[in-house]
């Protein structure tokens, strides 16, 4: 049957449908794209910014699904340039690694890493350049890593991974020394095992609470140590740090942890 | 000797039939196909004229008979086809098989129909296509399994029934194209063009096939621009042309020429041919034609190169 | 051969096994058009994905195979929705198959929904077995890494339980999880939806290549649907714009709704009420787009 002017009725029952299930798919979309996005479950659409550093190419596969495959293209586009000591364009690439990817925390923790470790030494002990600009590149670039890991921690709140690496970064024992500050480190080590992290960083926390002068930081480190002695649990460190803190603490002499004692896990 | 009357063509219909010889020749609860008062226009785009394929076409197919769709290429016979087997609507009229409008779907239970240049999907086996068809058709199991055998002999294509259809000549498609279209028994057969393509041969195999077919009861409705075998196997034809049916009616009715007698003599004598000669005169009729009649090309083939089984070959 | 009175069987408006027949024919079909290279083109990729970059990060080693893989999956994925689809019916249109089927008691919807179901069937046991290969790899190169960890740490005497547990544990994040499997399944369901899309153009196309060339289209379109609505909708001022913009919003399915895939590489666990939340949505645009197809298909003439 057709209408008045030659079009089939069917056809035009079909394109009112395709229509109406627009109309209908389209409250519905919004709100499962809402809720997904909400858990993380699907990523929020390219900023159109990430045209120019992709191409048109990359920028396709990104909207067609493929955004975790460019990201590991463009970190291995990273990986290359490190090898090649191409600091800026490990700093970029790392950089449109982590937009395209913010969810990831490996890719903020290795740009923290190539930033905060990989550069900084390598100016560092660049003897072409004078002394003083080392220091400030070193510096410099060792404060990139750590603004990396607070960036990272904005779309990946509370995440253990990125905590531990700052609370690396601050650590004051660390041999590598990047910006050391026992406080924040203490800080951050434990705001990662709080989240997850294993109990390893609570004595890391508990480490370098020992190192500060205050009070209320020392006896919050001598009561972590003394939670793992009770529990059985003893660490060659322990050795030095149990009469250190004693003695800063004025524990009685009965109240103390008799002894040195040997590593010993579960 | 064969006695032909030979004379002024009569046909029982004249160019403009609505229909008339329709209602005078035909019960209705016999017909097989009905087709009444049918059009057919296409419309292609805005701007073209719409082109008129079928210009109210009305013609009956009894049960039981061979009915020939015969005329030039374009002249609507493929369009009427088509509607006959809900492919196309029409644009006015309609057409119904064993009384149920050919639209409905439910109506093709009862038809097989084998097309012009049969095209099956090419990575099917043969017995593969006549499962999918007769499955399709509603058979399933060991009565499919039969049908398929049956159908496979009945077409001689057993040999080559582990072969893929992509690997078939143009014979053994015509005779796929068949064996689908009989696979569920259906009542009505629509054949476009079934010898097209095909050797004398296969030819003659197809024509013993519909008389065969004819002999069970089935209603034949067949398309052909041989018109040789249109003239041995239909009962009925429609002549159509311009989208109109231009001549319809018995074979016998529309081809014998009423004013002339044939008669065919063997080991006549000059005498004799002599003294019909005198008679013809003395009753003032005329000789029109006197000589050695001649046999058809195709019989003279069929003669010379009797094989022993055509299906054995490719 | 019996007598003509009756045909064989009696004729039923819908049959389950008229589809079914459509459906596998169609398998068939496609089976033998060797599309299965395409399997054995992803175990290759699979494999050398796999066992490459021995330099990196154990994590970004696993994380690249998982990427490529899946990849792999999505663009093969996408490729059979749309190539297969649109080889369907223009080329049964092109080469008078439909007419031999349409003339058997086959209503048109049955012949639309056997076909979308035969490529489904294709896609889903094509993406079935790729999954295995593919989850073989991954566990095969998760057990390596974890082994190789553990005899590191045995080598420092730092093989205490803790230690082997947090290494299984991060690896394993890494690793395989079902989460992985969850992502196959959402590469599933929007392959199937592209596929119905293709069935719908497909109706009304005019050939093979335009099917494809419209379908790539409304795929690309579908996977901007989320730019589109926030660009066209509520930037652009232009009415024409606006227009487009949303008439292109209103068609195009919102393919992004199916990108799990990310979320699966990363190990994050993907709620089974999401999952079928999405699993809905598939299935309201795979029917939703069936039945306009029919619409436009009931009607053409052949």
């Amino acid at each position: 049957m057709k209408t008045k002017f030659g079009i089939g009725i069917r056809p035009l029952i079909g394109t009112v449908l395709l229509v109406l299930l627009g109309l209908v798919q389209m409250p519905l979309e919004f709100r499962l794209s809402d809720s997904l996005r909400e858990k993380k479950l699907i990523p929020s659409p390219p900023d159109l910014s990430l045209r120019e550093s992709l191409g048109q190419m990359g920028f396709a596969a990104v909207l067609g699904g493929l955004r975790s495959l460019i990201a590991s293209i463009t970190y291995l586009q990273a990986y290359v340039a490190f090898e090649n000591i191409e600091w800026g364009k490990v700093d970029s690439l790392m950089t449109l690694t982590t937009r395209l990817q913010p969810q990831e925390p490996l890719y903020w923790d290795d740009a923290s890493w190539h930033m905060a470790y990989n550069a900084a030494s390598s100016y560092q002990k660049d003897e072409s350049l004078r002394l003083p600009l080392r220091d400030k590149l070193y510096r410099d670039y060792v404060q990139r890593g750590i603004d990396i890991l607070n960036e990272g921690l904005t779309y990946l709140p509370d995440n253990p991974r990125l905590l531990t690496r700052l609370g690396d970064i601050y650590n004051a024992n660390s041999a590598s020394r990047r910006q050391p500050d026992a406080r924040k480190a203490a800080h951050y080590y434990l705001e990662a095992y709080k989240n997850g992290a294993r109990e390893f960083y609570e004595r890391m926390a508990a480490y370098q609470l020992a190192l500060l002068d205050d009070r209320e930081s020392q006896q919050q480190a001598y009561d972590i140590l003394r939670r793992y002695y009770d529990k059985g649990r003893y660490f060659d460190t322990m050795n030095t740090l149990f009469p250190e803190l004693e003695e800063k603490l004025g524990i009685p002499k009965e109240k103390r942890v008799p002894g040195p004692v040997k590593f010993q896990s579960r | 000797m064969t006695f032909r009357p030979w004379g002024m063509s009569k046909g029982l219909a004249s160019s403009n039939n609505f229909g008339f010889i329709t209602s005078m020749e035909t019960n209705n609860s016999n017909a097989a196909v009905e087709v009444s008062s049918l059009t057919k226009v296409f419309k292609s785009g805005m701007r073209k004229t719409p082109l008129v394929a079928v210009r109210d076409v009305s013609f009956t197919v009894k049960t039981g008979e061979v009915y020939g769709l015969i005329g030039p290429n374009g002249c609507g016979k493929s369009t009427t086809m088509k509607i006959m087997l809900g492919l196309l609507k029409p644009t006015v009229g309609s057409a119904s098989i064993f009384g149920q409008s050919s639209e409905a779907v439910g109506s093709r239970q009862n038809v097989g129909f084998l097309p012009e240049n049969p095209y099956f999907y090419k990575h099917l086996t043969g017995r593969e296509t006549l499962h999918f068809y007769g499955r399709l058709c509603g058979l399933a199991g060991s009565e499919l399994k039969d049908r398929t055998e049956t159908m496979l002999k009945l077409t001689g294509l057993q040999n080559a029934a582990t072969r893929r259809v992509g690997g078939y000549s143009k014979g053994m498609l015509q005779r796929i194209g068949l064996a689908q279209a009989l696979i569920h028994d259906p009542r009505l057969l629509i054949l476009d063009e079934p010898t097209a393509g095909v050797d004398p041969v296969g030819s003659r195999t197809i024509r013993d096939l519909i008389f065969e077919l004819k002999q069970r009861g089935i209603t034949i409705v067949v398309t052909s621009h041989l018109l040789e075998q249109m003239q041995e196997v239909c009962d009925r034809v429609g002549i159509m042309s311009n989208g109109r049916m231009v001549r319809e009616g018995k074979i016998e009715d529309l081809i014998s020429v009423e004013n002339q007698t044939e008669i065919i003599l063997e080991d006549a004598p000059d005498e004799l041919i002599r003294e019909i000669r005198q008679l013809v005169d003395k009753h003032h009729s005329r000789v029109v034609t006197l000589g050695k009649p001649r046999t058809t090309l195709e019989r003279l083939f069929i003669e010379s190169t009797a094989q022993t089984d055509d299906r054995e070959a490719p | 051969m019996s007598s003509p009175s009756s045909s064989l069987s009696t004729y039923s408006s819908f049959s389950l096994s008229r589809i079914w027949t459509l459906a596998t024919n169609t398998v068939t079909q496609l089976l033998r058009m060797k599309i299965l290279v395409f399997l054995a083109v992803f175990s290759v990729i699979v494999v050398a994905a796999g066992f490459s970059f021995p330099a990196m990060s154990p994590e970004q080693q696993l994380k690249l195979l998982k990427d490529v893989s899946l990849g792999a999956l999505q663009i093969f994925s996408m490729v059979i929705a749309i190539a297969a689809t649109a080889l369907l019916l223009p080329r049964d249109l092109e080469d008078r198959t439909l007419y031999t089927i349409l003339s058997k008691p086959v209503p048109r919807y049955e012949y639309l929904i056997g076909k979308l179901l035969g490529v489904l069937l294709l896609l889903g046991g094509g993406l079935l077995i790729m999954d295995l290969i593919f989850s073989s790899i991954v566990w095969l190169k998760q057990s390596l890494i974890i082994s190789n960890q553990i005899a590191a740490l045995r080598s420092e005497q730092q093989d205490v339980p803790d230690n082997i547990a947090a290494i299984k544990a991060f690896t394993g994040q890494y690793g395989l999880t079902w989460s992985l499997h969850a992502g196959v399944w959402s590469i599933f369901l929007k392959a199937s939806v592209i596929a119905a899309l293709s069935l719908l153009i497909s109706c009304f196309a005019s050939s093979t290549l335009f099917t494809i060339v419209v379908s790539l289209g409304f795929t690309i379109a579908g996977h901007g649907q989320q730019l589109m609505r926030e660009w066209f909708v509520s930037k652009l001022s232009g009415f024409w714009e606006q227009t487009i913009g949303l008439v292109m919003t209103l068609i195009c399915p919102d393919l992004s709704l199916f990108d799990l895939v990310e979320a699966a590489i990363r190990g994050d666990v993907i709620q089974l009420a999401a999952l079928g939340s999405v699993t809905g949505m598939a299935l309201l645009y795979i029917v939703g787009y069936t039945a306009v197809a029919y619409l436009f298909f009931a009607d053409k003439e052949l």
